[in-house]
């Protein structure tokens, strides 16, 4: 085959990606949008190590060439996921268009790339040299660079799984399907015993990566329900001061406005 | 360096170009499958869908090394079948064709939604067919037809 590899499993894919120039090729759906025919490919859509959704105490381990829909249909997904994947572009793209892919592209607008940020998820990446795991806002270095050797894979993404449930998740795109999103915004707030023990909040497709705040987030951590309603303006004027945001599809002014709003509208759909 | 080889309706078939050319071109270009349109080359439109391994797909977001081993189905393959002529019937019937550029990829879509839901719902056939832009039917006729086609073609799906 001219300008491609066939890895028949996850040792063959490394070693290939080890000595050889190539891109790793899942799904398609960005690399040929991209359009550079003398690439050569390495695909891995089919190798069976990237192609898992599993579980173990902490959390849903998702495949890196596990495509949208077959997270969809699967019981171990979270909704929190499911949502966000349930508005990429269309079934057509979904069947195709994978985990890793998304992550690989290396854009803030990646929809499920958010819910990573929004719940701390991990990437799990592998070479020959042996695998790493990374925290995915660590992943992201900056508008398209990512912490991946040219030698390594990434292999699943590790998503955690307990306190997930209590989210909001809201796209903005310029139409129902088929959208990139202007501005995403999903958060984490969950209140035990009227305290909230866990408040995040990430913000896509405004900046070079996913944005979070976690000195921010922390103000609400601790307080009553109530207490955390009369400080919600404050915190909300915080954000307002620190997010610096850059003009891209749509204006930095607009994105902003559009933040900090679905961020008003998250709390007070919690009652804050 | 060996031949990329998959079924194209039902015949096996090789390609010997290069693993980065586009499934689209390849379709049209090599093996005369006229039927699948370029309208975006990005994914945006539907009107290149065919059907791989049973999903519906963009052939022009998928390289040719991806469709090694699999199994492509074009409308020149799906118009031999029993489905088809009940969903030929039903968008004459509802004129849900008017230019045409995009009926080859909405009836693909169609059979997709069907093949995995026999008895959708008006929504889930929007959702269904929600990768597949017409300019000119405004896609109520579209809708209607695949419900129709979901009555019509009772026990076909």
């Amino acid at each position: 085959m001219v300008n491609g590899f066939y890895p028949q499993n996850l040792d063959e894919a490394l070693d290939l990606l080890s000595k050889h120039d190539v891109v790793p090729y899942a799904g398609g759906t960005d690399l040929m949008v991209q359009d550079k025919p003398n690439q050569t490919y390495l695909f891995v859509g089919k190798l069976p190590e990237l192609r898992n959704i599993s579980e173990d105490d902490e959390y849903v381990r998702i495949g890196a060439a596990v495509t949208f829909t077959e997270a969809l249909a699967s019981p171990l997904v979270p909704q929190f996921m499911k949502e966000a994947v349930s508005r990429i572009a269309a079934p057509a793209i979904r069947n195709a268009g994978t985990f890793g892919g998304n992550l690989g592209n290396g854009s803030a607008k990646a929809d499920s790339v958010l819910v990573e940020y929004a719940t701390g998820a991990k990437i799990c990446v592998a070479s020959v040299r042996g695998e790493r795991v990374i925290p995915v806002e660590r992943f992201y270095k900056g508008r398209k660079e990512l912490d991946l050797a040219p030698d390594e894979l990434i292999l699943e993404v590790l998503l955690p799984k307990l306190g997930i449930d209590d989210y909001y998740y809201h796209k903005v795109g310029g139409r129902q399907a088929l959208a990139i999103s202007r501005v995403s915004f999903g958060g984490l707030l969950s209140v035990e015993d009227g305290v909230i023990t866990r408040f995040t909040c990430a913000f896509g497709a405004v900046s070079g990566t996913v944005l979070r705040y976690p000195d921010l987030e922390a103000q609400l951590v601790g307080r009553t329900v109530e207490e955390a309603r009369g400080a919600s303006e404050k915190v909300i004027a915080s954000y307002a001061e620190r997010m610096q945001l850059t003009r891209g599809r749509v204006s930095a002014e607009y994105r902003k406005d559009v933040c900090l709003n679905l961020l008003g509208d998250f709390l007070a759909s919690k009652g804050i | 360096m060996s031949d990329i080889s998959f079924t194209l309706n039902g015949r096996p078939v090789s390609y010997g170009g290069s693993a980065t050319d586009r499934l689209l071109d390849v379709l049209r270009d090599t093996f005369d499958c006229k039927s699948v349109k370029c309208g975006c080359k990005e994914g945006e439109c539907g009107a290149c869908s065919v059907l791989m391994d049973g999903k519906l797909i963009n052939s022009c977001c998928v390289a040719m090394g991806a469709t090694q081993g699999s199994d492509i189905v074009t409308l020149e393959g799906f118009r031999t079948t029993e489905r088809y002529k009940v969903l030929d019937k039903v968008f004459a019937q509802f004129s849900a064709v008017q230019c045409g550029f995009c009926t080859p990829g909405m009836v693909m879509a169609a059979e997709s939604v069907l093949a995995q839901n026999p008895h959708p719902t008006e929504d889930e056939v929007r959702e269904g067919m929600s990768g597949n832009l017409c300019r000119c039917t405004g896609y109520n006729a579209i809708v209607n037809a695949v419900l129709a086609a979901a009555k019509e073609g009772n026990g076909l799906w």
